[in-house]
């Protein structure tokens, strides 16, 4: 039987505007509108779990915005079932507040319940292993520390759709670990899972599908282990490559990207 | 039109929790700040009055206003100056002051003005404190017609959200929106009969142009509750005016907040 969709992306682009402010630039050249992703297609089943690779400035990070519906695409449609949540380590943590005020004052601006976070405060204590620093300020917490607060008072989400952007690059092997036993679980529990890093092992370990982005669009979309195998290819050759080579594939990326003569309206003009 | 203000007002209804939340550990956190923490909520709005009271109470010697002791009658409109003026600079904030999160996470963005305007309703409260102390003194008690007041306070809040509806989001367009915004607070405060009787300029065309002011319809149903008693039927064409004003703000803002709802990230 086949599954139901869960996240279904129908040719998107993502436009962003790149303004030069400094004097030396024609005029015509000011404002130049370039591809955040290129053109995008695919579709999500409900519980696969999908692994998103590419290299820095490839688009991850804005396919994690337009995934979880923060940013809205410039062209395409997008059809998503389900509640998605993207998972934001540092973000509304107040340093001047407590652990135990910030777990509340999190888990309010997540959108979950009273009750809820009641329910939950104790095991994101537990599972962030701050101990007795619960009753700290945050200000005071080091850095790990903080970092390991925000992850796990976003597990506690409850979404069909999860979206992790990178997170597991913060604290050590030991809680890296845990966090992926945790999502380990919430993939039994037949969650979908879109993971984004570019670090090879945690995808090929945990995902059973792979997205390949590459200078804003999909070069892949596969497998995990056609499309791993693939990547890891490139990157040697990428850094076989000397530096004048690189630095000439990048600008050819790049200029493939930008738009030109793009048509704007008034109304864009002015609240771009 | 309607699509939108019905969007604005579920969503605030429905993150209620969120709202109250996010209120209070801002409010949390800022007290936490300083050493003094509360002291400060009094002291700052009671530094300020008697700022005023000193240049126009004492220095310009200003007399009883129809009968009442300068530094009451101030105070009277006062009050509520304070708090719609946090409100108006604070709420035009209220949302770039949040990028960070609502780049991270999903989040209903038109809640932020209302988080402000109910964050401002504590240090209102501190003030309306002082101001029944210092009327208590001079021989002003709480009365039965006080109780309209809260009518009052519901149309300052409603008033201050509608506004911070669209000059929040036209503050996301350009952050110029907030530099106007400030430097015409004075303007504001001084254009407003809060320091002076509206009756000294007479009932010419600038008295009517200076009525127009809806903050203006709460200064002066702030001062019946405190000393006029004329109740609100007085003030009919008043409210109407002020009403009308507020709700068109309201759709406007709303209309504004759906409109650029998933856009907010590209206008950073």
């Amino acid at each position: 039987m086949e599954k139901e969709t869960a996240i279904k992306f129908e040719n998107v682009s993502k436009i962003y505007k790149l303004k030069r402010k400094d004097k030396d630039v024609q005029k015509d050249q000011k404002t130049q509108y370039f591809y955040a992703l290129k053109d995008i297609s695919f579709d999500v089943k409900k519980g696969q779990v999908l692994g998103i690779l590419g290299t820095n400035g490839s688009g991850k990070s804005t396919m994690a915005l337009v995934l979880s519906g923060i940013a809205s695409p410039d062209e395409g449609e997008i059809t998503v079932n389900g509640e998605q949540a993207l998972v934001a380590i540092n973000t509304g943590l107040n340093k001047e507040l407590t652990g135990l005020e910030n777990i509340k004052l999190k888990g309010a601006l997540l959108g979950l319940t009273e009750k809820r976070i009641g329910e939950i405060t104790e095991g994101v204590a537990e599972f962030a292993e701050i101990g007795d620093f619960l009753y700290q300020p945050v200000k005071k917490y080091s850095s790990g520390m903080k970092s390991r607060l925000g992850f796990s008072i976003n597990l506690c989400l409850d979404p069909d759709i999860l979206i992790i952007d990178e997170a597991l690059s913060v604290g050590d092997k030991g809680f890296a670990h845990k966090c992926l036993d945790r999502m380990k679980e919430l993939k039994e529990e037949g969650k979908t899972i879109i993971f984004i890093s570019h670090s090879l092992p945690q995808v090929r370990e945990f995902c059973d599908t792979a997205m390949w982005l590459e200078g804003g669009k999909m070069k892949e979309y596969g497998t995990i282990d056609e499309v791993c195998d693939h990547y890891a290819e490139y990157i040697e050759r990428y850094n076989t490559l000397t530096k004048a080579e690189k630095k000439a594939e990048r600008e050819e990326k790049f200029k493939d990207r930008i738009i030109k003569n793009r048509k704007v309206s008034l109304m864009d003009r002015l609240f771009g | 039109m309607f699509t939108s203000a019905k969007y604005v007002l579920s969503e605030n209804y429905q993150n209620f929790h969120r709202i109250v939340s996010i209120s209070k550990y801002e409010l949390l956190a800022d007290m936490r700040e300083s050493k003094l923490g509360v002291f400060w909520n009094f002291a700052n709005p009671a530094i300020q009055v008697l700022t005023y009271w000193f240049v126009f109470g004492y220095v310009f010697n200003r007399k009883d206003v129809q009968g009442i002791p300068y530094l009451v009658w101030m105070l009277g409109g006062m009050v509520v100056w304070f708090y719609v003026s946090p409100c108006i600079t604070d709420g035009c904030n209220s949302v770039y002051k949040k990028v960070n999160v609502i780049t991270k996470m999903k989040f209903p963005v038109s809640i932020l003005p209302m988080t402000v305007v109910l964050e401002k309703l504590f240090d209102h409260f501190c003030l309306m404190i002082i101001l029944i102390v210092i009327f208590v003194t001079q021989g002003y008690y709480p009365s039965v017609h006080w109780l309209g007041l809260i009518y009052y306070l519901f149309c300052t809040i409603i008033f201050s959200v509608s506004l911070s509806l669209t000059t929040s989001v036209l503050n996301m367009l350009a952050r110029d929106t907030r530099k106007l915004i400030l430097a015409c607070m004075r303007l504001l405060l001084y254009l407003t009969p809060i320091l002076w009787n509206i009756e000294r300029i007479g009932g010419g065309r600038v008295a009517k142009i200076i009525m127009c002011n809806p903050i203006y319809y709460l200064v002066q149903g702030y001062r019946d509750c405190f000393f006029y008693h004329k109740g609100f039927l007085a003030y009919g064409w008043p409210m109407a005016w002020f009403w009308g004003i507020t709700l068109a703000l309201f759709f406007f803002g709303s209309y504004m907040m759906y409109k650029f709802k998933t856009r907010f990230i590209d206008m950073i």
